[in-house]
């Protein structure tokens, strides 16, 4: 039992630095999900127009056409006069957007014209090109009640010029953008167990041959699995712990998801998440080992970074991969590790059906992985090379 | 007691191809170093001093040879031979992060010492090397002299009978070298065998009875000092250093 001295020597010593305690404890758990989560609420909800919020717009010459300006009003936006010239002032960006009445509007209404408005929008702003859809979507709103308005009085039924009736309905469960939202979770915890382990790992095995502690070490009369065994685990431990606490703050940050936003398929509940973190625990095994086994491989710490940052591509490819190419998940791709846990967690905040065979071919795949890549760095750890 | 017979080792350059020839680094060593004295292993940088430390202390295997620490052979009895033997490599490094206890009980745990001992153990020490003043203190800013009594401590953690320090003087000052040797000293005393390895002259003679001085990678001459004195007709070390690997002074 005396990898677990191993062990928990190197949980306290590494407990002592600041560096891996920040990676594991705040960076992962608490700072991806937050800039991730954030921005993702963030850009969602610049897409979507909320018609309810009272809003002001900047109208030029909005005296020479008051049903419009009231038309406006009792649709949330409040008016107000335009600065001298308003197509500088929404290029410099002082204003959102604007709208100029020309001179000749209410001539042309009368004489049933097409009446002349223009509106000044700044397409390089993403806030100015969401007021001018909103501004324009009521303004079309108000052209049709004229144009009702102006058939009736002909006599006309306005419905002879519905020729139409198109009705858009949205069949995928998850609502816009809701694969993104899905595919985050994985990539959360994928990201924050590479986080949590990858310091305390090149530590205790690249740092130890720096810091020339290694060679006293296996000097000792102690098996040299027993070693890597302690340093696995403690590696495992970090890499838990991390993997935890991202399910929680995961679980914490959805609940400020505006559902409507996430649409209704979309789950983060408890279950939801508990029954996620079950099936990408394995990864926890297999995570440690590939960071033990890297790192067993380099001479020293910066060695080690260098080729983990490398390594650190490789958790993200699926999120990327699967943002583009939908992956039918099949049995081959349930035996690759990461990839599976991927799919899976996808489904399962999705709430698609996840196969218990798929399960448990992703369990058992990932977990052969990481004991084969362990007895790869007990192996590293036997040879005479591993001093020099 | 430890007995070296004919080790040999080479190693292929690190980064040089397979093809490349491989570097004799010991080539022909043979010595005995006994319980109670302190045995110095005298060469230059490059002779093969660690190396032959490293084949003792069963962390390298020798190409052919063998050799035995009391009486355990260093092939085939590896975690006997790890037990009876307390080794502080060249510039062995500590724990930066842990105390100066913490870092030999972690070396008395991992040799199997229970948790009651290993306190006891740790006192003893902290105790014998005069440590008390920075038992408690993290090792991260301490001096050359005081890594030194840790990783000595450390290696001392399970009460090996055979000791072997890779130049353990490096980088200590005057007081430090002297306090070193004292306890160097006093080890061998209470029956250790201690091998100490150097490329300083003066420091081997003044704390080794018996000295092994290699060369090359083979060992040019081993006996007391007055022996060496008297084989080689010289009557300073180093005159009898430079004649003993072949070169005339």
């Amino acid at each position: 039992m005396r990898f677990l001295v191993v062990m928990f020597k190197e949980i306290r010593d590494n407990l002592r630095d600041k560096q891996t305690v920040f990676y594991a404890l705040l960076f992962g758990p608490i700072l991806m999900p937050l800039i991730l989560g954030g921005s993702i609420i963030g850009s969602l909800k610049q897409l979507s127009i909320d018609f309810d919020e009272v809003t002001t717009l900047t109208v030029v010459n909005g005296d020479s056409a008051p049903n419009l300006m009231d038309f406006l009003h009792s649709n949330n936006i409040d008016v107000v006069d335009a600065p001298d010239d308003p197509e500088k002032a929404v290029r410099r960006g002082d204003i959102a957007v604007a709208l100029k009445v020309m001179p000749s509007f209410n001539e042309a209404l009368r004489a049933g014209q097409p009446a002349p408005l223009t509106v000044f929008v700044n397409d390089g702003d993403k806030e100015s090109s969401k007021q001018a859809r909103r501004v324009i979507t009521l303004l079309q709103a108000y052209e049709r009640t004229i144009d009702a308005l102006r058939l009736q009085h002909r006599g006309i039924d306005p419905n002879v010029f519905n020729t139409l009736d198109i009705s858009r309905e949205d069949v995928s469960l998850d609502g816009a953008g809701g694969q993104l939202i899905a595919s985050l979770l994985p990539f959360l915890l994928i990201i924050s167990m590479v986080m949590g382990g990858f310091y305390l790992a090149i530590d205790t095995t690249a740092g130890e041959r720096e810091r020339q502690s290694l060679e006293p070490l296996l000097s000792l009369p102690l098996n040299r699995a027993e070693l890597v065994l302690g340093k696995y685990g403690a590696t495992l431990c970090f890499v838990a712990l991390s993997c935890v606490l991202t399910s929680v703050s995961v679980f914490f940050l959805f609940k400020f998801f505006p559902t409507d936003i996430l649409g209704g398929g979309l789950n983060f509940d408890g279950p939801t998440i508990f029954k996620a973190f079950l099936v990408a625990s394995p990864l926890i095994a297999f995570i440690s080992a590939v960071l033990i086994t890297v790192s067993a491989f380099t001479r020293s710490s910066k060695e080690a970074q260098t080729y983990l940052g490398v390594l650190m591509v490789i958790p993200m490819a699926p999120f990327f991969i699967l943002q583009f190419v939908t992956i039918r998940s099949e049995l081959q791709s349930m035996f690759i590790p990461m990839m599976s846990q991927y799919q899976l967690l996808e489904k399962i905040v999705l709430g698609d059906v996840t196969p218990a065979l798929h399960i448990a071919l992703s369990v058992l795949g990932t977990l052969l992985f990481a004991g084969l890549l362990l007895l790869l760095a007990i192996r590293l750890y036997s040879r005479d090379r591993i001093l020099m | 007691m430890i007995k070296a017979m004919d080790l040999r080792k080479s190693f292929s350059k690190p980064g040089a191809g397979r093809k490349s020839e491989p570097v004799m680094a010991v080539s022909n060593v043979s010595f005995t170093a006994s319980d109670g004295e302190v045995t110095g292993l005298l060469g230059p940088n490059g002779a093969g001093k660690s190396t032959t430390l490293r084949m003792l202390a069963t962390l390298v295997k020798p190409d052919t040879g063998t050799a035995s620490i009391d009486g355990f052979d260093i092939g085939s009895d590896v975690l006997a031979v790890r037990k009876q033997l307390g080794f502080m490599p060249h510039n062995a490094g500590i724990y930066p992060r842990l105390t100066t206890k913490e870092n030999i009980s972690y070396y008395a745990r991992l040799c199997g010492l229970s948790r009651h001992d290993t306190a006891r153990r740790v006192d003893e020490l902290v105790e014998q090397l005069g440590m008390q003043s920075y038992a408690d203190r993290r090792a991260a800013g301490f001096s050359q002299g005081q890594r030194t009594k840790v990783a000595l401590a450390r290696a001392l953690a399970h009460r090996p009978q055979t000791l072997m320090l890779d130049e353990p003087t490096n980088g200590l000052d005057v007081m430090g070298t002297r306090g070193l040797r004292e306890i160097i000293r006093d080890l061998a005393k209470s029956g250790h065998c201690v091998l100490f390895s150097s490329h300083i002259m003066q420091e081997v003679s003044a704390l080794c009875d018996h000295i092994a001085i290699i060369s090359d990678g083979r060992i040019a001459i081993a006996d007391s000092l007055d022996g060496i004195k008297a084989r080689t007709g010289e009557e300073d070390l180093e005159d009898a250093f430079v004649r003993a690997i072949g070169e005339t002074p």
